[in-house]
């Protein structure tokens, strides 16, 4: 027969199916393609977001004493950089930029030169490749090459205005450096770098600004900088005895570090760091000065768990596509059968009878499943091997689920079995195969408590084990249910029989000889329900973590800071604000610990009113301790000290009177102290407010505006959103969406499928029933009644299945990574959405139901019973 | 007298005309017992059965008897679970599923009761007729095919689809589609059961034209006693086993036969047995030309 005519006369079916195999494969195979894509846009995002110094590969020679590189000129520099260059392991070649592209380039600087004559002021020489091209001059001209001056090598030097103003280093002004071959250093320019925020400067701050810092065992200021020389002085510095650092820097292409190849460029970097090591003599090696391991390292600690959820949910999905697409599948099976049965009695041959049958199948599947692989194409992100596996495995199973249930239906050309004379019992082989499932799934679920999912994940990769023990904790809940389901039932049942009314009686007798539902509706709808719940209770678990974090970091809903100091009449601008409610004044500062080099921040306010513009945050806050003098809260770090004598506007001392963690808002690790908001006041001075927080929700830039001063916003809403926003995060957020959505609609679809598998067999039933004097009303109810047991058992086995699963995951699902660096413990359980979920499920289930008893009332008495009489 | 020991061994050796002979069909002491689950519903409880190359018979009984079991077994789509059945010198209980493909293809067709089941609803009459011929492997389907419709008086319904065509029409194409690949035996479960006389003597004038002009054995099961007035011999079944047998002489008068099994059994109609009150024993007497059947007075009857 025409395998063309028999698609087009089941042309419903085919099409249902061909949509469900589009929709699947569309989703398996562009899921992860967007998965990994949203995973290369999170790490170059990760990447780009800190600074190139700390990113790019900056190879670092530092001679030995009395010994150089000879590094005489430009061409030394270059032959050095196709050297080290020529070391780089594959994957790290492909992601560094060519020599002078990006941040790529070479440069030098000597070491800590004290200036003679000026012992709080350092100045050293630094040289650049490209400096041409990231500078301009402003002011004098660019230095020229070196010259002998005085018995000494005079190196004519550019400073920027920055160094004239901290260091007065003026133009024509001379200095002598160096304390054993001394260099004379003349101020011959002044440059402004072209582009000062660019990621290239990262790696020279020291040549655009003077650094300040604290002399250590004094209180006096000393300053750095490192002045720009010349090419032609670079050789004046190879034959001294002068600490010079050369460096090659190998900028980093952020845009070409793929995901999947973290653990390769890892191993790259390690590879890498040692054959630099071998290149030069034992005088001096090269050395690799970079963070791009730890920001991968990082970065692939946070890729784990969003990969265990992900991978779960997907499977999950996968499960679910298969289940719906294979009881699809069935539906055209069972409108084919009775010709294939003509076909198979008339003479056709088995294989002929499963060919001609399988045909329809693929002539809606395979267009469907390629029109799905290739619609995923457009979805952004590379192609792994799932992408191009996962369509092939929808399409294989469809067409061998098929090719099977044909060849049993069919082997026997005559498939009328008794089966109105005994009801069937189980076989002993599939009790055999189900208690084998169970078994292995509690087995795999002990293993998953005992190890985690994410156990060493970032070295060994996925277990895959592992991963499909949820699926198989899934499949087994469904098995139990589908075998325990009807001993409640009958239960209701013989309650039922002793009640007047028989609809309920005959119902729920229909619904507990399991006949009205098949297995496969079961199989599809449990792990549709329990992944969604699992997804939805993920998604919301991060959305509070996220917000947790948000108020960990900005600890109030407005933060407006100062550099300077908020008058009264500024507090009291913002106070009149429109949507402000409350407004806390605080001080913050950077305090001296004793007279040493050591500082810490220190933070003045008063707590209970902080806890009552914090109102609604989830962040605990410490009570203010009360006591003589400035009692104070400190840190681990400064725990176990009786007395911390500070010097902040004036010497104080603090009593520390608790520990505390964290300060939300203000600090979360290292050395603080929070202290009364009086505090300077008990000291002796004033208290001179730099930070206001701010209650309500008021206009960003009102705000500003009413401060009168330079001031920055910090608000709670920006906050999250910038932590919400985070690549990773969204990735996880969408996916899990797309995913519940999907399977809700898949849910929906396989309850709608079964019910029109069944239709036939229901129909008959009722009309028979009918014609004993069943009404129409009594037939609908009859029929909701005989679906929605099974759905409502398998919905709430389900939503505890969903339940579950976090806890059956154990620390796989650690969300801690996805909230902006804060530690997060356990997050809250919000029970609404999965109850809505599952509850909206079965309504629509049950729904469905009662449309069709509503549609099969159409069809009359006489010709419903006429069929198969 | 004493046999001896030789003549006892050569009447062991001497050959012995197997029952039934040349006969078209042969079931012997056939059984078909289902099982489900433990439980065993006994549809033929040894049934003979003889039917001879180019007859046109009629098998009857009531619902359950057997009828449709014994069809679906001489049809090929069901195996016996014991006993003989063999159709043109094809044994069908020791048939592999490759000659049982090949008995379907070649030797036999069929005719289902609902005309939904013979043929299917999207394909025309002509390429309902030429499926089987396709499945075959056969060529000439156009010409094959053209031919049984218009020796069925059916070839204006070619180009029509089944809901094109009255029930009477549709019959006569599954015939058509059931001498398809030129079988010796066809089978027809109930054929007229959906139609009215008028259209059922139509559909019996196109069994009967197929048996006489393509000498086909034709086998018609059907609970109608009324069928026997169509056909030469009208076979009675009951309880799993033939039970009588109505001859249709050529004069075009029925004489109804009881079935006298291999062993001596026979199954007293039960119009008779209840009319003279018969149970449990009866008492024969062998006369000169007959066998007279006396039900057993009340003294026997207790035992007396």
């Amino acid at each position: 027969m025409n395998s063309g005519v028999l698609a087009r006369v089941h042309a419903g079916a085919v099409a249902v199916l061909a949509l469900l195999t589009l929709s699947a494969t569309l989703l398996v195979s562009g899921l992860p393609r967007a998965m990994n894509g949203a995973f290369d846009d999170a790490l170059s995002r990760k990447l780009d977001s800190v600074t190139a110094r700390e990113v790019d590969l900056s190879v670092r020679f530092q001679p030995g004493s009395g010994n150089g590189l000879g590094m005489r000129d430009r061409s030394a520099f270059e032959q050095r950089d196709r050297l080290v260059r020529s070391e780089l392991p594959r994957p790290l070649s492909a992601i560094v930029r060519p020599p002078g592209s990006g941040t790529s380039h070479m440069s030098l600087r000597t070491l800590a030169a004290p200036v003679m004559g000026a012992p709080d002021k350092y100045l050293d020489m630094g040289w650049m490749s490209d400096a041409a091209q990231r500078i301009e001059w402003v002011g004098g001209a660019p230095p020229g090459p070196p010259r002998a001056s005085g018995g000494m090598t005079l190196v004519e030097i550019g400073v920027t205005q920055h160094a004239v103003e901290k260091m007065g280093l003026a133009l024509g002004s001379e200095y002598v450096v160096g304390a054993t071959k001394p260099l004379r250093l003349k101020v011959t320019g002044v440059f402004k770098a072209k582009q000062p925020d660019s990621a290239y400067w990262t790696h020279h701050p020291d040549m655009l600004r003077a650094a300040v810092s604290v002399k250590p065992g004094t209180t006096s200021d000393e300053f750095r900088y490192t002045a720009l020389i010349a090419d032609a002085s670079v050789s004046t510095l190879a034959d001294t005895d002068r600490q010079v650092v050369y460096s090659w820097i190998l900028g980093l292409d952020t845009a070409a570090v793929s995901s999947l190849r973290v653990g390769e460029l890892l191993t790259a970097l390690q590879d890498y760091r040692r054959d630099l090591g071998l290149i030069e003599p034992s005088w001096g090696s090269f050395r690799l000065d970079s963070l791009l391991g730890e920001r991968l390292t990082e970065f692939r600690t946070e890729l784990a768990t969003a990969e265990t959820i992900l991978f779960l949910v997907l499977g999950g999905l996968l499960l679910v596509a298969l289940g719906v697409i294979v009881l699809a599948a069935q539906l055209l099976l069972e409108r084919m059968d009775q010709a294939l049965a003509l076909m198979r009695a008339r003479g056709g041959a088995l294989a002929t009878v499963v060919r001609t049958g399988l045909a329809p199948i693929a002539l809606s599947t395979v267009p469907a499943a390629l029109a799905g692989y290739a619609l995923s194409y457009l979805v952004p992100g590379p192609a792994t091997p799932i992408v191009h596996i996962a369509p092939l495995l929808v399409l294989l199973t469809v067409l061998a689920f098929s090719a099977v249930m044909m060849a049993s239906a069919h082997r026997t050309p005559l498939h009328e079995r008794r089966g109105d004379v005994v009801s069937p019992k189980p076989s002993p082989r599939r009790i055999t195969l189900e208690i084998l499932v169970i078994g292995l799934a509690l087995g795999g679920a002990y293993l998953l408590r005992t190890r985690g999912v994410t156990t060493e994940v970032s070295e060994q990769g996925q277990d895959p084990f592992l991963l499909l023990v949820p699926m198989a904790l899934t499949v087994a809940a469904a098995l139990i249910t589908l075998r325990c389901y009807p001993y409640p039932l009958r239960l209701v049942v013989r309650l039922a029989a002793r009640r007047r009314p028989a609809v309920p009686f005959l119902g729920l007798t229909r619904a507990a000889r399991a006949k009205a539902f098949s297995v496969l509706p079961v199989l599809i709808l449990l792990p549709a329900l329990g992944v969604s719940v699992f997804a939805s209770m993920m998604a919301t678990g991060l959305d509070s973590t996220q917000k947790l974090a948000a108020w960990q970091r900005v600890g109030v809903p407005i933060k407006l800071t100062t550099e300077l100091e908020f008058s009264a009449e500024a507090i009291e601008r913002v106070r009149e604000v429109a949507g402000v409610q409350e407004v806390l004044p605080a001080q913050t500062g950077i305090v001296q610990l004793g007279l040493g080099a050591q500082r810490f921040p220190v933070l003045a306010v008063d707590l209970a009113g902080f806890a009552r513009i914090a109102e609604g945050s989830p962040v605990p806050l410490p009570a203010q301790p009360a006591g003589q003098g400035i009692p104070a809260l400190v840190s681990k770090e400064l725990k176990g000290v009786t007395k911390l004598d500070i010097g902040w506007q004036t010497r104080m001392t603090l009593t520390p009177a608790g520990e505390l963690a964290a300060m939300p808002g203000f600090f979360s690790s290292g050395k603080f102290a929070v202290v009364p908001y009086d505090a300077n006041e008990r000291a002796g001075t004033r208290v001179a407010p730099n930070v206001l927080l701010v209650k309500g929700a008021a206009n960003a830039q009102a705000l500003l505006a009413a401060t009168g001063v330079a001031t920055q916003i910090q608000t709670y809403d920006q906050i999250y959103s910038e932590i919400a926003d985070d690549p990773l995060t969204s990735v996880i957020r969408t996916t899990l969406l797309v995913a519940t959505i999907a399977m809700a609609v898949y849910a929906c679809v396989a309850v709608i499928v079964s019910l029109v598998i069944s239709a036939a067999d229901r129909a008959d039933a009722l009309s028979f029933l009918r014609t004993l004097g069943l009404s129409t009303g009594q037939a609908q109810r009859l029929t909701v009644l005989e679906v929605s047991p099974l759905i409502l058992i398998t919905a709430l086995v389900g939503l505890g299945l969903g339940l579950a699963l976090p806890s059956a995951l154990g620390p796989g699902v650690d969300l801690s990574a996805y909230a902006g660096d804060v530690a997060v413990g356990a997050y809250e359980v919000d029970l609404l959405t999965p109850i809505l979920l599952a509850a909206g499920l079965t309504l629509v289930a049950i729904l469905g139901a009662l449309v069709h008893t509503i549609i099969t009332r159409r069809r009359t008495l006489g010709s419903v019973l006429r069929v198969g009489d | 007298m004493e046999q001896t020991l030789s003549e006892l061994e050569a009447q062991a050796l001497s050959e012995k005309a197997a029952f039934g002979g040349d006969a078209h069909i042969v079931c012997d002491n056939l059984v078909r017992i289902y099982k489900t689950e433990g439980v065993e519903v006994v549809a033929l409880q040894g049934l003979d059965l003889l039917i001879d190359k180019g007859e046109l018979v009629a098998i009857v009984g009531a619902s359950g008897s057997g009828k449709s079991t014994l069809l679906n077994v001489l049809s090929g789509l069901d195996i016996p679970t014991a006993g003989v059945a063999k159709v043109g010198g094809m044994d069908l209980l020791s048939m592999t599923a490759r000659d049982r493909l090949r008995y379907r293809r070649e030797v036999v067709g069929f005719i289902w009761q609902q005309t939904a089941r013979n043929l299917l609803p999207y394909l025309t009459a002509r390429e309902n007729v030429e499926l089987p011929l396709k499945l075959a492997g056969r060529s000439g389907r156009a010409q094959r095919s053209a031919y049984l419709l218009e020796l069925l008086g059916v070839d204006y319904c070619a180009d029509r689809k089944p809901d094109q065509m009255s029930g009477g029409e549709q019959q006569r194409v599954a015939i058509a589609v059931a001498l398809a690949n030129s079988p010796t035996l066809v089978l027809a479960d109930e054929p007229t059961g959906e139609l009215d006389s008028e259209t059922s003597a139509e559909v019996f004038d196109a069994l009967r034209k197929a048996n006489k002009e393509l000498g086909v054995t034709v086998v018609i099961v059907t609970h109608d006693p009324l069928v026997s007035e169509q056909v030469d011999r009208t076979i009675g079944i009951r309880d799993g086993r033939t039970s009588s047998e109505t001859v249709r002489s050529s004069g075009g008068h029925a004489q109804e036969y009881a079935v006298l099994d291999r062993v001596g059994r026979l199954q007293l109609p039960r119009d008779f047995t209840n009319a003279l009150n018969m149970e449990r024993r009866v008492r024969l007497e062998l006369e000169s030309d007959h066998i007279g059947v006396w039900p057993a007075s009340p003294s026997e009857e207790t035992g007396e």
